[in-house]
């Protein structure tokens, strides 16, 4: 029986030995394509981004059913809603004066200016949304059983986090719904007893919506909130690993 | 004799199961680009179809009818008109974060975790408790915005005769029952927190004047609900044999939840009119308002 021969390498091998196995792809990326068992788990291992997950988790974990990558789809409206924010932010400025006029100029004068403002809303909404559904699934799965009784906690302060910056994002446009709707949900905040006026007059910087406001809503939407939000998620998805990863039946 | 108090071990993560393993890259990997790619598309479609409000400029005089919070905090909006403004602003909120926060610290048994509902008769409790909660919630909505007293006249004919009128709302409690005047002005003396409150009148000494049927509507009657009915709910489930372990307790507890915010919201946000009357969804009008003049208010 004959030995088997090594082939010669055709020409694809050849695009594909240039591609990955030269001194600048090597120098970025250390491993080889992922298309082996041994290179995948290295690019999992050595990537700071992909490193948030382990390099091989239970068959379980990657059946949609078990999550429908709820907490990874809150997670991803963050990081594009931290993109449409950050160009609208090269647009819009956060005075009594302009922030109508600049929300008008967006829409109309900037190139694909609306799309970015619509982008923004909607995936407000749906963060909103996905964030409370993520609550929902891991409540239902029992996901907050002992290892997880304290990322549960951190899951709960980042729902109200979630809340707080849809809640300040809300004022921006400064038009006739933002302002009211930001009125109605101060008068919430004020009517508590004891420190309501005064946590309302914080919130506002005043004793009702206006400049000091805006500016207050601002700067807590743009990096206060987002800030505090990257801090507890760091901790949530840390401690994810921590705990051994997603619940699995024991 | 020794005798050692020993703290309840905290549990520790489970061992891995090596070989019921898959590599990261590309089983979850690849789910992931493609639920972020189905997200973005779906989302870029949504914003090139459907543009984000913006109506006219801010105007700290005209007020429209009716003014409404963010669509997630129309729950709290709704809960306002039935009940005392900082118990349904604040408190109830507060609490019941505490109370979601410290599930895990109440159910610390391990089993059923990472698997759906995960006990017996967790199926059943969730859809039960949720339609409790949901049903229950449109029921009191109803009645205290007096819509059952109508339907119950208008629609079948049946009026309970004066000596039921009380119980046409939450309000008529107190204006329908014959209190004694004493009730209405029941001397106590609370702390007063003149430093904090810039409108508490008089001094820390002033005695206060409780309006005890104002009390029971505003703050008796909610608390008795809201707290009662999930009581008698999980008590009940626990009686016929469907809540056992205190998992049970806490899906019964959460679904009812989810049954009365849902319903919280979505009354907040589609059944709500003008003066914040309960219409129907394809009634409902905002109108601009009137410079200069306040809207109605409820």
């Amino acid at each position: 029986m004959a030995v088997e021969q090594p082939t010669r390498p055709t020409i694809a091998d050849k695009i594909y030995d240039k591609m990955f196995h030269n001194y600048l792809w090597k120098s970025i990326f250390r491993t080889g394509y992922p298309n082996t068992p041994r290179n995948q788990m290295l690019v999992v291992a050595t990537n700071v981004f992909l490193h948030l997950h382990p390099t091989r988790i239970h068959r379980t974990h990657v059946k949609i059913t078990h999550t429908y990558c709820l907490g990874g789809l809150s997670f991803f409206m963050f990081l594009g809603l931290t993109i449409t924010g950050i160009l609208l932010m090269f647009y819009y400025v956060p005075s009594v004066d302009r922030a109508y006029l600049d929300i008008q100029n967006i829409q109309t004068n900037v190139q694909f200016g609306q799309l970015m403002r619509n982008m923004h809303r909607w995936m407000a909404h749906a963060m909103v949304i996905l964030v409370f559904m993520h609550m929902m699934r891991v409540f239902y799965t029992g996901a907050y059983k002992p290892p997880r009784e304290f990322n549960w906690v951190v899951g709960v302060i980042l729902l109200v986090l979630t809340f707080l910056l849809s809640f300040t994002g809300y004022l921006l446009p400064w038009d006739q719904l933002a302002f009211w709707a930001i009125t109605v949900g101060t008068n919430i905040a004020g009517s508590a007893p004891v420190l309501g006026p005064k946590s309302r007059f914080w919130l506002l910087g005043g004793l009702q919506v206006g400049p000091d406001a805006l500016i207050r809503f601002y700067t807590l939407h743009v990096i206060g909130l987002p800030l505090l939000a990257a801090i507890f998620m760091a901790v949530h998805f840390w401690r994810i690993r921590r705990d051994g990863g997603l619940a699995r039946p024991l | 004799m020794a005798t050692a108090v020993v703290a309840r071990p905290v549990a520790r993560p489970q061992a891995r199961a090596r070989d019921e393993e898959v590599l990261v890259w590309p089983d979850l990997v690849f789910i992931e680009f493609i639920a972020a790619m189905v997200f973005t598309l779906t989302l870029f479609l949504l914003a090139f179809l459907i543009n984000a409000p913006l109506l006219d400029q801010a105007n700290a005089d005209v007020t429209p009818n009716p003014s409404k919070a963010p669509w997630y905090l129309l729950n709290l909006q709704e809960l306002l008109l039935h009940m005392n403004a900082a118990m349904a602003g604040v408190i109830i909120p507060t609490i019941w974060l505490v109370i979601l926060g410290a599930f895990p610290y109440f159910d610390r048994e391990q089993d059923g975790q990472g698997e759906w509902f995960g006990t017996e008769g967790a199926v059943k409790i969730t859809i039960a408790a949720g339609l409790v909660g949901f049903l229950g919630c449109w029921a009191l909505i109803l009645w205290d915005s007096g819509k059952l007293a109508f339907f119950m006249h208008d629609w079948f004919g049946i009026s309970g005769g004066d000596s039921l009128r009380f119980l046409a709302d939450v309000r008529s409690f107190q204006t329908q029952l014959p209190w004694p005047d004493w009730s209405k002005e029941i001397t106590y003396l609370p702390f007063n927190l003149k430093l904090l409150s810039s409108d508490a009148p008089g001094g820390p000494t002033q005695f206060q004047h409780l309006d005890f049927p104002g009390w029971i509507v505003e703050q008796g009657i909610p608390i008795a609900v809201m707290v009662g009915l999930p009581c008698i709910m999980i008590y009940t489930m626990w009686r016929i044999g469907w809540v056992q372990t205190r998992r049970d307790a806490v899906l019964a507890l959460f679904s009812g939840f989810i049954g009365a915010y849902g319903v919280l919201t979505l009354v907040g946000t589609a059944f709500r009119g003008q003066g914040q009357e309960l219409v129907f969804p394809w009634e409902l009008k905002v109108s601009e308002g009137i410079p200069g003049q306040e809207a109605g208010g409820h």
